[in-house]
């Protein structure tokens, strides 16, 4: 019921069956492309809209199929931010950003060596870069304690950005190498007889060419940090001042074994929010990256 | 790349909304009364982040009582892996951040095996007899205390007034009483309780276990005697029959303990196990999340199978109190430990709040005590209270405890033959008794060469 | 661009040709700045001195522990080989490899398709594009913890959203067997669909439109130009998306854990048990070590065919 009433644009009424030429009918690929993207609002809408459903009806909405039933409530939200949801939501936009940046710097650097320096070894070193992102995470955590209580660096900022740095920058290089190959190696050479170093054509040329792979990369490692749990919480749970909102939703007040799904779905909602900003900005960049590196320009 | 405006503007959205979110809420250390003064700070207590208010309120309370001795509270995660994670991290790297370790009753016995925790046997005098015994019980490893007890859990019979005259007292009776309501109202579920494959079902199936008269271990926790007669495989195909019949929910098998508690308070069952917690959500004390049982519910001991030597039975959850072998603060931190098992103040509290509190005599005079509204609950929670059993607190608990999930959950929901099923938990059972179950191995190999 | 084109494309692909950005053509104050051989060096630097900091440590210490026997938390005796003789011949390990991998191959390819749909999607031009985008990125932000417990309850029987949303009856989606192996599949499909999405739209933005009019004028069908333009450019981009999908996929843990309480044992879930629920650190170690060997082998895999496409020749130039 619920799911085929609300599925984004309603598809047009399928057009009479012909026996040839159906295929080409302008008619029928509009009438298609629109159910096809019906389809993908429906996959992609109903799960998220459930739960933000959920979050504002509290546990009603666990009774019945039908998710909009209501009587619905502002409670949970209210509940959240007493709680002082939004200082550590704060602290995860913090968190992540701050390892987007140094991630995508650091990568950047090491991508272009791979993709463009006379370097020995590139084989060697791209499987080296995988090495960090294949070890179960369950089992990096007893050593990352170690270190950083070694270092008095529990229950900080960096105790987060800096193992978040080290597990993203396998995937940040993976793609900024595939971009940077793809520049065309004249635009460098054209830099070069311009009297460029090799770092100023580095930052002016190859760095804008390959903005829709920055970006792109630059989306993922910020969904990434906000999302992460077991580092957060082995590594900066401790302190209230620094805790992220993952680590906040799991320690969300509770009665004995109830599951406060209602504070829950609000707090995820919330999170949500800047993640969608920051993706949708970012996307747009992917999109018009060509056009503001030059190539058209 | 410094020079790109995308990029710089990005960073800057996000950096205004880091600002706008963080003045939106109050900083933690604001906000939060039990904070203590830092440079008083003498010792941490690492604990369960469930029913953290309560948690809250016992360690304001200390620190009310001790200014110069504050306590810091750490509350972890609800998730019991969780906290596993964030102990063993400690211990293992030998952090030694925690001071007073909140273990639920089942870890005592791996955590003392491991030398995480101290050896409290010289506080015995304070909580005999002060204490009920099943706290006590799962607060001792190799007969010698290794925590105190501080919380409680029972596990009861909640059944729908409107539906059931009264509870029934045997497994039998319950099983028929389900099957005679639902002629006439086809569509309710029987019975809910905890089925997925976690402890909460090596909870309920214990109950099943020890309400037959079977046991997992003699009285010394020497041997295994899970196989000795044949309660094991009469409570785990009690399950089976009740889950194909109809008479546990269909869903029975994925449940846990606010999946059941869910079901209940929308009228979906006649009968659920489960622990107090439930009683206040179902009479209606959150209005947002409201109930359909609010006047139509009663709770009573659980049940046991007809010609069993007991009359009821309830497996103990709860919380005890360990001192760190890491903690540099030993004095204050046994002081705390006692003060959370003995003191009228934090047991009272417990009593208020949830969960229950483990000091026998707040029991006896729980009407001067306990809100009105939680009367009921401990006027049962008497009469469990004797019949109540700890999970033995031996070291492999856990091994063993992950070989019931495993083995046992398949049984009664899948239809696999109980037969291997039960030999392979028994074997996990003897295993829980030793150290290291490979030795054992090893030593017995010995033996058969010698014979 | 020559080489940096993908094998199989096809020779009619031309050079974008467009000017050097503005900023290059300014005249450079002279100065040679580093070789381009040390710029390598020092440019590689930073990112593995970070990585090697915090992954190899634990690998190597993992490596180290898996040697010894273990009482509890505490090492004993040196037993070499013999934690992993126990693991390779323990059929729960195989069904873990089995089950990690069959969950692998199928929710991949699943999202890979799927995720290629976004990307086309996403890079169309047509009215509404930005809601469009907004919607599909929306699986991906749900932090994986809340994701598994919102499909836990959506696969439920009760009330059982996704039976009655879809007329399916009463299917005990997470009790067991192959249900709960596809109701897994089907969250992680749902949560990381638009990873690919995004990474191959990343990709199709670097295709110049001036390829595919030459392939228009060819006269060439919207199937012909994807099969013979788009695909074969796209390769760099997606083999990075097969790659680490695959990897993630070989270490599902969380959906597994919390959808089916760890009934759905994968090697993570696997790790898991012996990490935190029943701590057995040789177990822990070699399982470790294991999943690592395991994946590291299929990510060579992915690297080799990535290489020919990406680094080029390793001594070029200079």
């Amino acid at each position: 019921m619920a799911a085929t009433a609300d599925t984004g644009p309603a598809p047009p009424q399928a057009a009479p069956q012909k026996a040839g030429g159906l295929r080409n009918d302008p008619r029928v690929q509009m009438g298609g492309q629109l159910l096809g993207l019906a389809v993908v609002f429906a996959w992609c809408i109903f799960p998220f809209l459930w739960m933000v459903m959920v979050s504002f009806q509290g546990t009603v909405a666990l009774r019945d199929a039908n998710i909009f039933g209501g009587p619905f409530t502002t409670g949970n939200y209210t509940r959240v931010f007493e709680e002082g949801f939004m200082w550590n939501l704060g602290n995860s936009i913090f968190v992540a950003l701050s390892t987007t940046v140094i991630s995508i710097l650091v990568a950047s650097l090491a991508a272009y060596a791979i993709a463009r320096l006379p370097i020995a070894y590139k084989f060697t070193i791209l499987a080296g870069t995988l090495v960090a992102t294949v070890f179960p995470p369950v089992s990096l955590v007893p050593p990352l304690f170690v270190a950083f209580n070694a270092l008095g660096q529990l229950n900080t900022y960096q105790a987060m950005i800096i193992p978040y740095v080290a597990l993203t920058l396998p995937l940040s290089i993976f793609i900024l190498t595939t971009f940077f190959a793809t520049i065309p190696k004249e635009m460098e050479e054209a830099a070069k007889v311009d009297g460029a170093t090799p770092f100023q054509t580095f930052v002016r040329v190859v760095v804008p060419l390959a903005a829709p792979g920055v970006f792109a990369a630059a989306i993922l490692v910020f969904v990434y940090a906000v999302n992460e749990y077991l580092i957060a919480f082995s590594l900066a749970s401790g302190d209230p001042n620094v805790m992220t909102v993952t680590v906040a939703i799991a320690t969300l007040d509770r009665v004995g074994f109830e599951e406060p799904i209602g504070t829950i779905t609000a707090a995820s909602t919330i999170v949500s929010i800047p993640l969608i900003i920051f993706a949708l900005a970012a996307q747009r960049w992917i999109v018009s990256g060509l056009t503001a590196g030059g190539v058209k320009g | 790349m410094s020079k790109n405006p995308f990029l710089l503007r990005a960073v800057g959205l996000l950096a205004v909304l880091a600002l706008v979110a963080a003045a939106c809420g109050p900083a933690p250390d604001e906000d939060d009364e039990a904070a203590p003064d830092p440079e008083d700070t003498a010792f941490t207590w690492a604990v369960t982040g469930a029913d953290g208010p309560t948690m809250e309120a016992v360690a304001d309370l200390w620190n009310e009582e001790n200014p110069e001795q504050q306590v810091e509270l750490e509350l972890l995660p609800p998730e019991a892996d969780d906290q596993r994670q964030a102990m063993f991290n400690d211990q293992v790297t030998e952090a030694g951040q925690y001071d007073v370790l909140g273990l639920d009753v089942i870890w005592t016995g791996e955590f003392a095996e491991a030398g995480f925790i101290e050896n409290l046997e010289d506080m015995r005098d304070s909580v005999e007899g002060t204490s009920i015994p099943g706290a006590i019980e799962s607060a001792q490893h190799e007969g010698e205390l290794y925590a105190l007890p501080y919380s409680t859990n029972f596990g009861f019979l909640y059944y729908r007034t409107d539906l059931v005259d009264e509870p029934p007292e045997t497994w039998e009776e319950l099983y028929d009483t389900v099957l005679e309501v639902q002629e006439e109202n086809p569509d309710i579920d029987g019975y809910v309780g905890q089925g997925d494959s976690y402890e909460g079902f090596v909870v309920n199936y214990l109950e099943f276990l020890w309400s037959d008269g079977g046991e997992v271990f003699d009285e010394a926790a020497t041997e295994s005697l899970l196989l000795e007669g044949d309660h094991a495989e009469k409570a785990i195909t009690f399950m089976r029959d009740a889950f194909e019949e109809g008479v546990f929910a269909a869903d029975f098998n994925t449940m846990v303990e606010d999946d059941a508690r869910l079901a209940f308070q929308a009228g979906d069952a006649i009968f659920m196990r489960n622990w107090p917690y439930a009683y206040p959500l179902l009479a209606g004390e959150d209005e947002d999340d409201p109930t359909e049982v609010a006047d139509d519910f009663d709770i009573a001991p659980m049940p046991a199978f007809e010609g069993a030597p007991v009359d009821t039975i309830s497996t103990l959850g709860g919380l005890n109190n360990a001192v760190s072998t890491l903690s540099e603060n030993q004095d204050v931190a046994r002081e705390f430990v006692e003060w959370a098992a003995t003191d009228d103040g934090p047991q009272e509290i417990l009593a208020e709040m949830q969960p229950p509190p483990t000091k026998a005599s707040i029991y006896e005079n729980y009407e001067d005590i306990v809100p009105e509204d939680q009367a009921p609950v401990y006027e049962v929670l008497n009469l469990v209270r004797e019949d109540a059993r700890a999970r033995p607190p031996v070291p492999g608990y856990n091994s063993f405890s992950l070989a019931v999930q495993e083995e046992l959950h398949g049984v009664y929901a899948d239809g696999d033959d109980p037969g291997p099923a039960l030999e392979a938990v028994n074997e996990a059972a003897e295993n829980a008794l030793v150290e290291d179950p490979e030795d054992v191995i090893e030593e017995e190999a010995d033996v058969d060469e010698d014979e | 661009m020559s080489d940096s084109t993908p094998q199989g494309a096809p020779g009619s692909v031309t050079e974008p040709g467009a000017p050097a950005p503005p900023e290059a053509e300014r005249p450079r104050p002279q100065g040679e700045g580093m070789s381009e051989r040390a710029l390598g060096r020092a440019f590689l630097t930073p990112a593995f001195v970070v990585m090697g900091l915090l992954a190899l440590f634990p690998i190597v210490y993992a490596a180290y522990e898996s040697l010894f026997d273990f009482d509890f938390f505490t090492r004993t005796d040196f037993v070499g080989l013999a934690n992993y003789v126990d693991q390779l011949t323990s059929p729960r390990f195989w069904s873990a490899v089995f089950v990690t991998i069959a969950f692998t191959v199928v929710s991949v390819t699943l999202e890979f398709i799927v995720g290629m749909i976004f990307a086309l999607i996403m890079n169309a031009a047509f009215k509404g594009r930005n809601v469009t985008r907004a919607v599909i990125l929306l699986p991906w932000v749900v932090p994986t913890v809340i994701a598994g417990q919102m499909w836990r309850y959506l696969f439920e029987q009760r009330p059982g959203y996704i039976n009655e949303w879809l007329g399916l009856g009463a299917i005990d989606w997470l009790g067991s067997g192959a249900s709960m192996f596809w109701a897994v599949v089907i969250a992680d499909w749902w949560k990381t669909a638009p990873f690919v999405g995004l990474l191959l739209l990343a990709g199709l933005q670097t295709i110049p439109n001036e390829v595919y009019e030459a392939a228009r004028v060819d006269g060439a069908t919207w199937t012909q130009r994807f099969r013979n333009v788009t695909l074969p450019l796209l390769t760099p981009s997606i083999v990075v998306a097969l790659l680490f999908r695959s990897v993630d996929a070989l270490r599902i843990f969380d959906l597994a854990d919390i959808m089916t309480n760890a009934r759905l044992e994968t090697l993570s879930v696997l790790a898991q048990r012996s990490i935190v629920r029943a701590p057995q650190p040789d177990i822990a170690n070699t399982l470790a070590v294991l999943t690592f060997v395991m994946i590291m082998g299929i990510g060579l895999i992915f690297i080799a065919m990535m290489g020919r496409d990406v680094v080029g020749e390793p001594e070029e130039g200079s």
